[in-house]
C-alpha cells in the first residue's frame, strides 16, 4: 500500500517552510538569546513549600530583608498534589555559601513560623563551575557530531556517494535546529537536557534517512538505470511513507505521553526534556522525507547536466 | 536462520514473559525477618538522589588555595566519617585531584522528616575538630564523656603530619607490618610528651568531631614528637587513618558556592509520574503496534516487553551479585524512549513484511526477505544511538567510570561535573539499544517464523495481508 504523493513536486514548498523556520529560530535566538540554566550560568534558585497563608508581598519584603537585596518569588502550586510552593531566585548569578543559605532558611522559617516553611529544592551553582559544565558539554556536542558525521559518511558513501551523506548531514543539523529552537521559543532554559536532546536526536534521525536511501538504492536496481530520478525517488518516498510516520509516532507519542504526565505532576526537569525531544523527531521524519530526498534528486540531476554539458 | 521450529514461539515467548516479571517483581525468599534475594526486582532499584531526595555538592579548597593530593585526600577523609557518623552510609564521594574539587553526593535520610540539608552542607565543610584524648569513656551514643571528655591533649594543629610507614616485625620471618607514624609541632610534642609519661599503659583515644578513629595504647613515653601508632592494621586501614589525622591538621576550610538539593517529596512525585508515563506509553505502543501489524504486532509487545524486562534487569543488576546501576529522572524517560525507538525496528521489518505479502511473496518468502533487508537499517540507527550513549556517559559520568575514562584524551581539561542525572539517560539508552538487538531483531525474527508454522496463523491476514 502507498500513498501517492508528489515529493518533488511539492519540494519547493517544503524547501520554503523549512528555510522560514530555520530563519524564524535563528533570528529569534539574537532577539530574545536563550537563556542558560542556572546549572550553566550559576546562580541561586530555592524552592519553599509551605502550608495554610503567606501573602506573596510580606515573604518577598522578608526575603530581601534577610539577603539585603531584591529577590525575585514566584508562586507555584503543583497540580497534582497541591502543594505550595515560593520559588526565591537571587539576581544575576550570585549564589550563597552554605553557611548564607543555612541561616537564610532559618530566618525565613523564623518569620513564619506556622506556616511550617520547609526547601522542597535548592539550586545554588558557582558560576565559574556552571561555566567550565557548560563548555564541557559543548565539547560534547561537537565531538558527536564529528564522529556521527564520520559514521554517516562512511556508510552513505557506500549507499549514494558524497552527495548522500552531505545531505544525510544537513537533514540531521536541520532537525537538532528545530529541537534548539524549542528551547528559543518556548523560553525553556538551557540545561544538560538540551545536551541529551540535540545528541539523541542527532543519533536517532539519521534512522529515517538511512531506510529511505535504502530503499532508493533497492529501487534503482529494480526500476533500472533509465529511470528518471525524480520518479525513482519520489516511488521509493511513497513506499517509505507509512513506515516513516509509524516508526516515528511510536517515538513522539511516547515523548507527548511523558510531556502531558510531566506537566500534571509539574516535573520541570523532564519537560524541558521531552518537548524539544517531540520538536526534533517532527523534524527529523520531516527532513529525511521531504528535504533529503528532493535534494538528492536535484542534485543528481545537476550532475547528469554538467557531463551532458 | 531458515528453519524454525513450531514449538520455539511457545518457548520463546514463555520465557520472555518469565524473565520480565521477575525482572520487576524479583525472586525473594523470606525466613522470618531475613529476606533472601536471588533476583533483584524494581524495588531494588537505586534510585538517583533526583528522585529519592538527597544533596549534591562540590566542595573545594578556597579561592587562591593550591592544596596538595595528600590534603585534597585528607579532606576527603574528613566528608568519609561525617557521612557515617551521621548514618549515611550510601553515598558518593569523588575526588577530582586535578582540579582540586569534591563531588558529594548523598541521599536524604530515611527517617527523618525533618532532616535540614543546608545545616547538613554546612556541617560537611566546616573545619574538622581533630582531638587526642585521654582514656576512652563514651556514653550510649559513642560521644565522649568523663575524663575523656574534659582532658584534651592534642588537637588538629598540634599535628604536623600523619603517614602510614611500615614496621618491621621483632618476630623474625614475618612481613613488615603497615602502621601510622605520627609527627607533631614542638608545642604539640611538649604536651604529648607530659601526657605519654602520665599515661604509659593506658589509653589515648583519637577523634575526629564526635567520632572516635583510633583507641591506642601508650606503651612508653614519647618526647621527640615522633609517634608510631600500631595495631593490627592493613595498609588501607593506615592510610585512612593518617589521612584522617591529616585532615584534622588541614589548614583551610572547604568550601563550597555549588549544591543542589532536593526533598523525597518532591523526588517521588516525578518518578510516580515518570512511572504513569512509562506505562502509559508501553500501552499506547502495545495497542497501535498489535491494530495496526496484527499478529506481528503482537510479538513486537512480547519483544518490547522484553526489552523493557531486559533494561530493568540491567539497571537492578538482575542476578543478586551483580551490582545495581542508579537510576534518574532523566534516566526513566531514557528508558521510555528506547522503548518508542525500540519498536522501529519491528515497524521496519512488519513493514516490510506486509508489502511483500501484498505483492504476492508466501508468508515465508516475505518473513525472510522483511527481515533481511530491514536489518541493515536498524544496524545504523543503533549504532548511532551507541555512540551518542557512549559519549554521554563519558562526558556526564564520574570520574573513574569506564566511558569517563576512555574519553579522557577528549575531556582531560575539563572537571568531573557535577550533575550525575545525564549518565544515566545515556546508561539506558545503551542499554536499550542492545536489548533491542536481543528482542526486538533477534527474538522477533525467531518467534514470527516460528508462529509462521502454525496452521491457525499460515493466513496473509495474521501478517498484513488483505482479508482472504
Amino acid at each position: 500500500m502507498t500513498v501517492k504523493f508528489d515529493f518533488i513536486k511539492n519540494s519547493k514548498k517544503f524547501y520554503t517552510i523549512s528555510i522560514v523556520m530555520i530563519a524564524v529560530i535563528i533570528l529569534c535566538s539574537f532577539i530574545i538569546p536563550p537563556q542558560l540554566d542556572i546549572q550553566f550560568r550559576g546562580g541561586s534558585m530555592i524552592t519553599y513549600s509551605y502550608t495554610g497563608d503567606i501573602g506573596m508581598n510580606s515573604f518577598a519584603e522578608t526575603a530581601d530583608s534577610l539577603l539585603n537585596e531584591r529577590v525575585t518569588v514566584r508562586e507555584v502550586t503543583d497540580i497534582a498534589t497541591q502543594t505550595k510552593t515560593f520559588i526565591v531566585s537571587l539576581p544575576g548569578t550570585e549564589s550563597l555559601t552554605s553557611d548564607q543559605m543555612a541561616s537564610f532558611t532559618q530566618g525565613l522559617q523564623a518569620a513564619f513560623p506556622s506556616n511550617n516553611l520547609q526547601s522542597l529544592q535548592i539550586n545554588n551553582v558557582d558560576p565559574a563551575i556552571g561555566r567550565e559544565f557548560f563548555l564541557k558539554t559543548m565539547v560534547a556536542v561537537a565531538v558527536a557530531s564529528i564522529l556521527l558525521i564520520l559514521y554517516i559518511a562512511a556508510r552513505f558513501s557506500k549507499i549514494g556517494g558524497m552527495s548522500a551523506g552531505v545531505l544525510a548531514v544537513l537533514a540531521l543539523l536541520f532537525a537538532a535546529t528545530i529541537a534548539y529552537g524549542a528551547f528559543v521559543i518556548l523560553r525553556i532554559p538551557v540545561d544538560n537536557n538540551f545536551i541529551a536532546v540535540i545528541l539523541t536526536i542527532l543519533g536517532y534521525s539519521i534512522n529515517d534517512t538511512i531506510v529511505i536511501y535504502d530503499r532508493i538504492r533497492e529501487n534503482k536496481r529494480l526500476m533500472g538505470g533509465k529511470t528518471p530520478f525524480a520518479e525513482l525517488v519520489n516511488a521509493s518516498l511513497n513506499q517509505s511513507f507509512r513506515r516513516s510516520i509509524n516508526t516515528s509516532l511510536t517515538s513522539i507519542m511516547a515523548m507527548i505521553i511523558v510531556s502531558i504526565v510531566a506537566y500534571f505532576y509539574n516535573v520541570t526537569s523532564i519537560q524541558s526534556f521531552a518537548i524539544p525531544m517531540i520538536f526534533g523527531l517532527v523534524a527529523g521524519t520531516f527532513s529525511s522525507l521531504c528535504i533529503t530526498g528532493p535534494l538528492w534528486v536535484r542534485w543528481q540531476e545537476h550532475k547528469l547536466r554538467q557531463k551532458a554539458a | 536462520m531458515k528453519k524454525v521450529g513450531k514449538p520455539v514461539f511457545f518457548v520463546l515467548a514463555l520465557l520472555i514473559v518469565a524473565f520480565t516479571v521477575t525482572s520487576f517483581t524479583g525472586i525473594k525468599t523470606r525466613y522470618g525477618d531475613t529476606i533472601n534475594t536471588f533476583i533483584k526486582g524494581a524495588d531494588d532499584i537505586r534510585w538517583g538522589i533526583d528522585i529519592r531526595g538527597g544533596v549534591d555538592v562540590t566542595f573545594s579548597p578556597p579561592a587562591g588555595y593550591a592544596a596538595t593530593e595528600s590534603e585534597m585526600s585528607a579532606a576527603e577523609s574528613i566528608i568519609k566519617v561525617r557521612m557515617i557518623s551521621q548514618n549515611i552510609t550510601d553515598y558518593e564521594i569523588y575526588t577530582d585531584m586535578a582540579n582540586n574539587r569534591i563531588i558529594v553526593r548523598f541521599p536524604w535520610k530515611a527517617d527523618e522528616a525533618a532532616f535540614n540539608p543546608e545545616q547538613a552542607i554546612k556541617e560537611l565543610g566546616e573545619t574538622a575538630l581533630l582531638t587526642f584524648r585521654e582514656g576512652l569513656e563514651a556514653d550510649d551514643f559513642g560521644f565522649p564523656t568523663g575524663v575523656t571528655a574534659d582532658v584534651v591533649i592534642l588537637e588538629g594543629r598540634d599535628i604536623k603530619s600523619a603517614s602510614r610507614v611500615d614496621v618491621p616485625r621483632t618476630q623474625g620471618g614475618m612481613a613488615d607490618m603497615p602502621a601510622v607514624s605520627l609527627e607533631l609541632t614542638p608545642e604539640g610534642a611538649v604536651k604529648f610528651s607530659e601526657a605519654t609519661g602520665r599515661l604509659v599503659g593506658q589509653v589515648i583515644s583519637i577523634w575526629m568531631d564526635d567520632a572516635l578513629l583510633s583507641a591506642p595504647v601508650v606503651n612508653t613515653q614519647i618526647t621527640d614528637g615522633n609517634a608510631i601508632i600500631q595495631g593490627n592494621f592493613t595498609g588501607e586501614e593506615a592510610k585512612d587513618l593518617a589521612d584522617k589525622i591529616n585532615a584534622g591538621a588541614l589548614p583551610f576550610k572547604l568550601h563550597t558556592e555549588n549544591y543542589n538539593t532536593i526533598s523525597p517529596t518532591l523526588g517521588e512525585g516525578a518518578r510516580e509520574a515518570m512511572v504513569l508515563a512509562g506505562l502509559l506509553a508501553f500501552i499506547f505502543i502495545v495497542v497501535f503496534m498489535i491494530c495496526t501489524y496484527r499478529l506481528l504486532g503482537f510479538i513486537a509487545a512480547i519483544a518490547l516487553a522484553g526489552q523493557a524486562g531486559l533494561m530493568i534487569a540491567a539497571i537492578t543488576g538482575y542476578f543478586a551479585p551483580f551490582p545495581s546501576f542508579t537510576l534518574t529522572l532523566p534516566g526513566i524517560a531514557g528508558i521510555i524512549l528506547s522503548i518508542g525507538m525500540g519498536v522501529d525496528a519491528n515497524v521496519i521489518s512488519s513493514e516490510r513484511i506486509k508489502e511483500e505479502i501484498r505483492s504476492g511473496k508466501t508468508i515465508d518468502g516475505a518473513l525472510d526477505i522483511g527481515y533481511k533487508r530491514a536489518f541493515t537499517a536498524i544496524f545504523d540507527g543503533n549504532i548511532t544511538v551507541i555512540i551518542i550513549a557512549i559519549i554521554l556517559m563519558g562526558a556526564f559520568g564520574p570520574p573513574g567510570s569506564a566511558f569517563s575514562r576512555l574519553l579522557y584524551p577528549v575531556f582531560f581539561m575539563f572537571p568531573a561535573v557535577p550533575a550525575g542525572t545525564i549518565y544515566s539517560f545515556g546508561y539506558t539508552l545503551l542499554v536499550g539499544v542492545i536489548a533491542n538487538f536481543i528482542m526486538g531483531v533477534l527474538a522477533t525474527q525467531f518467534m514470527a517464523k516460528s508462529i509462521a508454522k502454525q496452521k491457525t496463523f499460515r493466513k496473509a491476514w495474521f501478517f498484513g495481508g488483505e482479508k482472504a
